[in-house]
């Protein structure tokens, strides 16, 4: 989608005065406005692992430190690492001269053949939940800084409500630094206060300072005399991957546990409702809302490209595209009062008339024969070049005012909407309210040509 | 055209092992050796001219292989190019190597240069090209687009089961070439 839908060569003008192309906006059904990704709140809904498809509540991925305890990563590329079983012989403990073969499980990555064997991890007995976890060198002194922080954290807090409590009120502040009376903060019935003269003799000492290290050991000799064994040593991106050891032999990888990715669900600034949320069960490819613009109002294209001359008028055709199942009418206008002059490169003569288009019906689209509809829609052949299912190509003419530089057109867009809002349906009888909605569009139609400094102009 | 001709069944210099699978929509020009349970799957190509090419034993070659020997711009003057045994080449795979150990795997579309040398155990992922004169340590494996290198601990699987498989269903739907020499008499001669 985003190699042919994404190209940049027309925009439409978001709420926010900024230009994106069609696929990047939204339509909020509500306000009737397009949103940008800037335009709309993003929500995290839930984090979920991409491999195993399995939510985790929030607070239990804070506590795994956001990754998946059944999935792995291959720590040499990155890829998924899958489970594969062998079957392991070893004489039954009952009769010596039996065998009984077991299953054993290891992981291996598909992509660079890595496998747990490959560093010396013993294959498990059960398929998954068993790989050992490596214990971090660092932990206590982390969690220890954490816990100082937390603390920080409270006293700051506790700090700002004090400060606002004594603009409004200082002559309290003045009894409580010399009395320090409990009653006084009780009185405030502020429960931070109180966590906090508990907590605050905690703070200041407890924590054993960094230590500056201003001297390093000189290198090994090995490293002037031996070769560089490359296959053997560690990438950057490999110890990056894993802080807390930063191995710098590839011997010494482990798998690593994958990341959890987010669901995101978007909610309109302004007037908060959804423009696009996911379904709740991570497999599923659809969607509970999805109002992205594409589907909601008629896509414009460049149908091939001109050559452009200064002063010299060139016809372009366009298609405009109807994404909804109704029909729906198009208008064009110029919009008179520009400001962004960087969109002014050529004058250009839009379609007068309305521009009717059919509804998109995916099964029929193979069927519709161009004649008979073009009949049908009693199409002016000067204006609509082609007509074929949900989509027409017209023509407009260009006129560029520049000499060098790209041919950039600019002109509003009038098109209908059917409003099914709860709101719009309820207030009609049952039946959707039309509505026009007005949008700005800004074109790039290509450079103007180089002009040979040998040809005289004809 | 006059190669496709010298590929065909009439090829005096092509000697096939019993119990080898070659099928006969394969391409195979000059001195060529097949060992006992090789699978050569159709379209395949190998191209002797330069030198002979001796394959050895349980090897797999699939479709759109091509397997070159270009020890020497003159035909016929080049040394020979050994194929161990174990070896997998997937489809699309061209390798022109000095040489080819045992248990290496080849991948889809890799490219072997013509003065590369393979020794055992190694893997040249999908798509890579190794086009460097050297000689590849035992139990390589590179992968991925930057050709990155690492060295594992233990070589690929053999591909017993995969040989089995296809020499029971190949011939229900190709044409296979007659072997020609008996396995035990080549081993008697090499010893
Ligand atoms: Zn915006
Ligand atoms: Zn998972
Ligand atoms: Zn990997
Ligand atoms: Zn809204």
């Amino acid at each position: 989608m985003a190699t042919y839908a994404d190209l940049e060569l027309v925009k439409y003008l978001c709420c926010c005065k900024k230009k994106f192309s069609v696929c990047r906006l939204y339509l909020c059904k509500y306000c009737l406005q397009l949103r940008c990704t800037d335009c709309t709140q993003h929500e995290v809904d839930t984090p979920y692992c991409p491999h195993c498809l399995e939510n985790m509540p929030s607070g239990e991925a804070k506590l795994k430190k956001n990754r998946c305890s059944n999935c792995f990563d291959c720590p040499v590329c990155g890829h998924t690492l899958v489970t594969r079983s062998t079957s392991h012989t070893s004489p039954s403990p009952d009769d010596p001269t039996k065998t009984i073969a077991k299953k054993m499980y290891y992981m291996a990555c598909g992509f660079c053949r890595w496998t747990t064997r490959d560093v010396g991890l013993p294959d498990q007995s059960v398929a998954s939940g068993s790989w050992p976890i490596l214990q971090n060198p660092h932990e206590q002194r982390i969690s220890s800084l954490l816990e100082n922080y937390k603390i920080m954290a409270q006293i700051e807090k506790a700090e700002h409500e004090r400060k606002k409590y004594v603009s409004r009120r200082s002559h309290l502040y003045r009894q409580d630094k010399y009395g320090g009376s409990a009653a006084g903060l009780r009185r405030k019935g502020m429960s931070t206060f109180s966590s906090m003269s508990s907590t605050e003799s905690k703070v200041p000492g407890e924590l054993e300072p960094s230590v500056t290290v201003d001297s390093f050991e000189p290198l090994p000799n090995e490293y002037f005399t031996e070769p560089a064994a490359l296959v053997k040593t560690t990438k950057l991106a490999h110890r990056h991957s894993v802080p807390e050891f930063q191995p710098t032999e590839i011997s010494k990888l482990h798998p690593i546990h994958k990341h959890l990715l987010m669901r995101k669900s978007l909610r309109c600034k302004e007037c908060e409702h959804n423009v696009s949320k996911a379904d709740f069960n991570p497999s599923s490819i659809k969607f509970k809302i999805q109002l992205t613009a594409q589907h909601h109002v008629p896509e414009i294209r460049i149908l091939t490209p001109s050559t452009f001359t200064m002063n010299k008028e060139t016809i372009v055709t366009l298609t405009l595209s109807n994404p909804s199942v109704f029909g729906m009418t198009v208008s064009l206008h110029p919009i008179e009062d520009e400001s962004d002059t960087d969109y002014c490169s050529a004058k250009v003569e839009l379609p007068k008339k309305e521009l009717l288009l059919a509804g998109r019906d995916e099964p029929s689209m193979q069927m519709y024969d161009d004649s008979s509809q073009a009949d049908e829609f009693k199409d002016d052949p000067k204006v609509i070049v082609f007509r074929k299912g949900n989509k027409i190509g017209f023509v407009v003419k260009v006129t560029p005012v520049v000499n060098e530089g790209d041919v950039k057109i600019q002109f509003m867009m009038k098109h209908e909407f059917r409003n099914t809002t709860a709101a719009a349906l309820q207030s009609e009888s049952k039946e959707p309210e039309i509505v026009w909605l007005e949008h700005k569009v800004y074109m790039n139609l290509g450079p103007i040509a180089k002009k040979d400094p040998n040809v005289s102009q004809a | 055209m006059a190669s496709k001709k010298a590929g065909g069944t009439t090829n005096p210099n092509l000697k096939i092992a019993a119990g080898a699978m070659v099928c006969e929509d394969c391409e195979l020009i000059g001195d060529i050796t097949i060992g006992s349970r090789t699978v050569i799957h159709p379209k395949a190509r190998i191209v002797a001219e330069s030198g002979p090419v001796v394959i050895g034993e349980y090897n797999i070659i699939e479709e759109l292989v091509t397997i070159t020997n270009s020890s020497s711009t003159e035909s016929g003057n080049g040394k020979v190019l050994i194929i161990g045994n174990n070896n997998v080449f997937e489809v699309g795979a061209n390798v022109q190597a000095v040489r080819v150990g045992d248990h290496n795997v080849i991948e889809s579309k890799a490219h072997v240069g013509p003065k590369v040398e393979i020794g055992t155990g190694c893997i040249v992922g999908a798509g890579c090209q190794i086009t460097m004169a050297e000689q590849l340590a035992d139990y390589t494996v590179i992968y991925g687009g930057k050709c990155e290198r690492r060295i594992q601990r233990e070589r690929p699987p053999a591909q017993t089961l995969q040989i089995d498989f296809l020499t029971k269903i190949l011939p229900n739907y190709h044409y296979l070439k007659k072997p020609n020499t008996q396995p035990a008499s080549r081993t008697a001669v090499k010893k």
